[in-house]
């Protein structure tokens, strides 16, 4: 635990609000120069941008940590609008309005907080519901839902008319004076997207962005943490609702259409959608382009819209087309305090834990269709023992990977963890029970610092794995050689560097068993052979026993203690390195020739 | 019996001109994990192209062939000028610049044109009305189902029996594999916008034929129904796509006339909307799985 809790609650907060302070402190100068030479339009065009800035971040939140898509968080902005409408409008003016509201809604008039605090409830409700559906899904699906969403809100509020009034909208509801109180919100707002992005719930959002299959894999469960992002973003674009109707004092369902979620999105994603820096600059450009076109346009005319809309267009197809991960990319404030202020970790002396639980699998079968791809094949790991799998291709060995980390549920046989049946389970369950593993395409959390690669997973062995030793991350990355790499994207390594830190990722869940799908391909011989060391020193670490698929059979040989030859999804032959290479039947098998 | 005969005739052909639209989106979802949110707007560009020949008074057919070629001209130069260059990206990546391409269509009408709506006139014919046992059938809406089953058989066609067509589909079921085609991946993907377009183009002429009428915003208001048909039916399955876009028709026909006398047409939609979403929340996949026998 010492290891991973020395980046605490404390460094977390003071830098979320640190670069909040500094992005608010830079918007409030501009603030200053805009509206200092202008009239009170420009004052309403700083308070939009204030409003638009809380929902963004709310987008950023959620679109911008899980990578899901979503048109509906405007759905949630606007029931929030609605819940203050209705709770703040004075009694004699909602009685005219709307004589038939209901629930004995007509007589509440509530204050500016209490109503804020009411609107945000109702957001935070409806999208807890919503946000079940949108979580669970994951992907287009959850794209697909929110559009869903956004159409059937927006037609319940056009046509309830007892508690909307339809198409029109509400007005008369009291407008908050002066600035200070939205400067307030904004810098809340960008507090807690920063806060966010540094929550365990948070890092584990980004690392199912990163890759949605390696995520579950390292014990990251995909509906918790897009959940948790979910439930955050609702907050954020709740308190812009509630917000921007006590600057309007009205509101009306042209606010929350489709194309004002287009407009969010670009803003989103123009800046850079992976950090809070990104989303207050695309905010900004967006913001500040649409109303220098606008002033282009004739007034007096119809077409008012159609030059926001052109510079609107081609900046966001420029932007994707050249710099598809927005303009500033990762480049953040906060990602740079991380680096800049980064606490030394101090060398903890740790001894590695006694293991007993043995990981087995028998009887495996495996059928995709017709296809058979594993029949009876069993395999047994003591703690401490490296067992390596060899066989040619499609003889089913990554199949067995599946099968053991529970992506693949078995047709027939059990998988055991000591005493514990792990057939079946969910990955993120496997993992957390101690099993963990590498890919064989490569499935690092690429646009993330190395560091972070392997301080992700750490974070999930001190929530899920808590009786064993806290793993010490820089200790992981130096028995990888990617000290000095630490800070770079994983992405940007070279083959070798991505193998080196995949094994240093799986091994910082601290697993009791480390399954590593050809940690040597395409590696030459000399990185193959350090790999045996690397391997070893990594599995000694954590004590964790090991299996291992390869086609390099000197790196088997000098690896393992026990080997397993698959071929056409049967064992063919199993023992020591040096008996599996002699029996015949494993030389036909690779060579192709009948035995 | 005859309101029954008369929604299920008046279903497919509106369903009809949505199946088109979501097989064109389907088609491009199968080739490159795009979903396009700028297809409709070649119904736009259709509407244009016909209004300013309308202007010179051409021929309704010829203006029908014209609507056709610009927007099988339009898909191919879009695809060349914008998703050629995110092709590798993923599906939330590509979604963008469709919303760029989308928004700049509108914003190019009102500034080439008008943002205000240009009618021209369309064949005299199209509201004649034939009365068969009480049934009353209007001449466009048979025809608009004759053309569509016409288009859906060429394409069944082209999609079994030519070679472009089995690359497609190639393509559709083994994506990373076609991008390893390389220079034919880039063959392959601009043929299936071409025809993708002409999917569009058709449709066009049946919805320009209705209301002959070109207006900026004129893809928007078919372009959800017809991704939320292609969603429907899984994107990538072009017969599930057909059958997403009959079964939205039907459906949008049915509530309307089921649901109470004087309902909104907004509030059917809002039902329509939360029959989809539920559908996403049974089964994320949509209705059909995609699976290769299941295809066109």
């Amino acid at each position: 635990m010492i290891a991973v809790s020395k980046d605490g609650l404390v460094e977390r907060l003071a830098r979320s609000a640190a670069a909040s302070a500094v992005l608010a402190a830079l918007l409030y100068a501009a603030g200053l120069l805009y509206t200092g030479s202008g009239g009170s339009a420009r004052d309403l065009l700083v308070k939009e941008l204030l409003v638009n800035l809380i929902l963004v971040l709310g987008l950023q939140v959620f679109i911008g940590n899980t990578g899901v898509l979503s048109f509906g968080h405007l759905a949630f902005a606007q029931a929030a609008a609605y819940g203050v409408a209705l709770v703040s409008i004075p009694v004699a003016t909602k009685a005219r309005q709307l004589p038939d509201v209901p629930v004995g809604l007509g007589g509440v008039h509530l204050g500016p907080v209490a109503a804020t605090i009411a609107g945000v409830a109702v957001a935070v409700v409806l999208g807890a519901v919503i946000g079940i559906a949108v979580a669970r899904a994951g992907g287009l699906a959850a794209t697909m839902i929110t559009l869903a969403v956004l159409f059937v809100v927006d037609s319940s509020v056009k046509n309830w008319s007892q508690l909307t009034k339809g198409a029109g909208g509400l007005s008369g509801v009291p407008v908050l004076q002066g600035s200070g109180w939205l400067w307030l919100a904004a810098l809340a707002a960008l507090v807690v997207a920063h806060g966010f992005a540094e929550s365990r719930r948070g890092r584990f959002a980004i690392a199912t962005r990163e890759d949605e299959v390696a995520a579950p894999a390292l014990g990251i469960g995909l509906f918790g943490a897009r959940y948790g992002a979910w439930l955050v973003s609702m907050v954020l674009v709740g308190l812009a609702g509630a917000l921007r109707v006590q600057v309007i004092g009205s509101t009306n369902p042209k606010q929350y259409t489709l194309d004002v979620a287009v407009l969010l999105l670009a803003m989103l994603v123009v800046g850079g959608m992976r950090t809070v820096s990104g989303a207050v600059l695309g905010t900004v450009v967006i913001t500040a382009g649409t109303e220098a076109f606008r002033q282009l346009g004739d007034p007096d005319r119809l077409d008012i819209d159609r030059f926001p809309d052109l510079f609107l267009g081609v900046a966001l197809l420029a932007v994707m087309l050249l710099r598809p991960g927005g303009l500033l990319g990762d480049t953040d404030l906060q990602a740079w305090l991380r680096r800049r202020f980064r606490r030394p970790a101090g060398a903890d002396e740790r001894a590695a834990p006694q293991r007993s639980a043995v990981l087995s699998a028998d009887g495996i079968g495996v059928r995709f269709g017709g296809f058979v791809a594993l029949d009876g094949a069993r395999v047994q790991v003591r703690p401490g023992e490296v067992v390596g799998i060899i066989g040619p291709n499609g003889a089913g060995k990554t199949t067995l990977f599946n099968v053991l980390t529970g992506l693949v549920r078995p047709t027939a046989g059990t998988v055991r963890l000591g005493e514990r049946e792990l057939t079946g389970a969910r990955p993120e369950h496997v993992a957390r029970a101690g099993v963990a593993r590498t890919f064989q395409n490569l499935r690092l959390f690429a646009n993330l610092p190395v560091r972070e690669n392997v301080a992700v997973v750490a974070l999930v062995a001190g929530q899920h794995r808590r009786g064993e030793p806290a793993v010490d991350v820089d200790a992981l990355l130096a028995a990888a050689g990617l000290t000095g790499l630490a800070d770079r994207p994983a992405g940007t390594l070279d083959y070798g560097n991505q193998r080196r830190l995949e094994l240093a990722r799986a091994a910082a869940l601290s697993p009791e068993f480390l399954l590593l799908d050809e940690p040597t391909s395409g590696m030459s011989d000399d990185e193959g052979q350090a790999m045996v060391d690397q391997v070893r020193a990594m599995a000694a670490m954590v004590g964790a026993g090991v299996l291992v698929i390869d086609h390099d059979l000197a790196f088997i040989t000098r690896i393992s203690d026990h080997v397993v030859a698959l071929a056409e999804g049967a064992i063919i032959a199993e023992g020591t390195p040096d008996a599996v290479r002699a029996d015949p039947a494993v030389a036909a098998a690779y060579l192709g020739t009948e035995g | 019996m005859s309101t029954l005969l008369q929604n299920i005739v008046d279903g497919l052909g509106r369903g009809g001109t949505y199946a088109l639209l979501a097989l064109g989106i389907s088609l491009i979802f199968g080739v490159m994990h795009l979903v396009n949110f700028a297809h409709a707007e070649l119904i736009t560009v259709g509407a244009y192209a016909a209004y300013g020949l309308a202007e010179a008074d051409v021929n309704w057919w010829i203006l029908a062939v014209a609507i056709v070629v610009s927007a099988v001209v339009a898909s191919v130069a879009v695809e060349r000028v914008a998703f050629r260059w995110v092709r590798t990206a993923s599906p939330f990546t590509m979604l963008l610049p469709s919303f760029a391409i989308e928004r700049l269509s509108h914003a190019l009408w009102q500034v080439l044109v008008s943002p205000k709506k240009q009618t021209f006139s369309g064949p005299a014919w199209a509201f004649d009305t034939w009365s068969v046992g009480g049934i009353r059938l209007e001449l466009m809406d048979l025809l608009t189902i004759g053309v569509t089953i016409a288009v859906l058989a060429l394409t069944a066609l082209v999609f079994t029996r030519t070679l472009f067509g089995i690359a497609v589909r190639g393509a559709a079921e083994d994506f990373d594999a076609a991008r390893l085609m390389g220079v034919r991946a880039n063959r392959v993907i601009s043929g299936a916008f071409a025809y993708a377009g002409f999917l569009a183009g058709v449709a066009a002429v049946m919805i320009l034929m209705r209301s002959p009428t070109a207006e900026p915003t004129l893809g928007a208001d078919w372009l959800l129904k017809a991704v939320v048909a292609a969603v429907i039916g899984g994107l990538g399955s072009f017969s599930g796509a057909v059958i997403g876009g009959l079964a939205l028709g039907l459906a949008e026909v049915f509530l309307r006339s089921y649901l109470p006398a004087g309902t909104p047409e907004r509030l059917t939609d809002a039902f329509v909307f939360a029959l989809i979403a539920v559908l996403f929340i049974v089964r994320p996949a949509g209705l059909f799985k995609v699976t290769s026998a299941e295809r066109v």
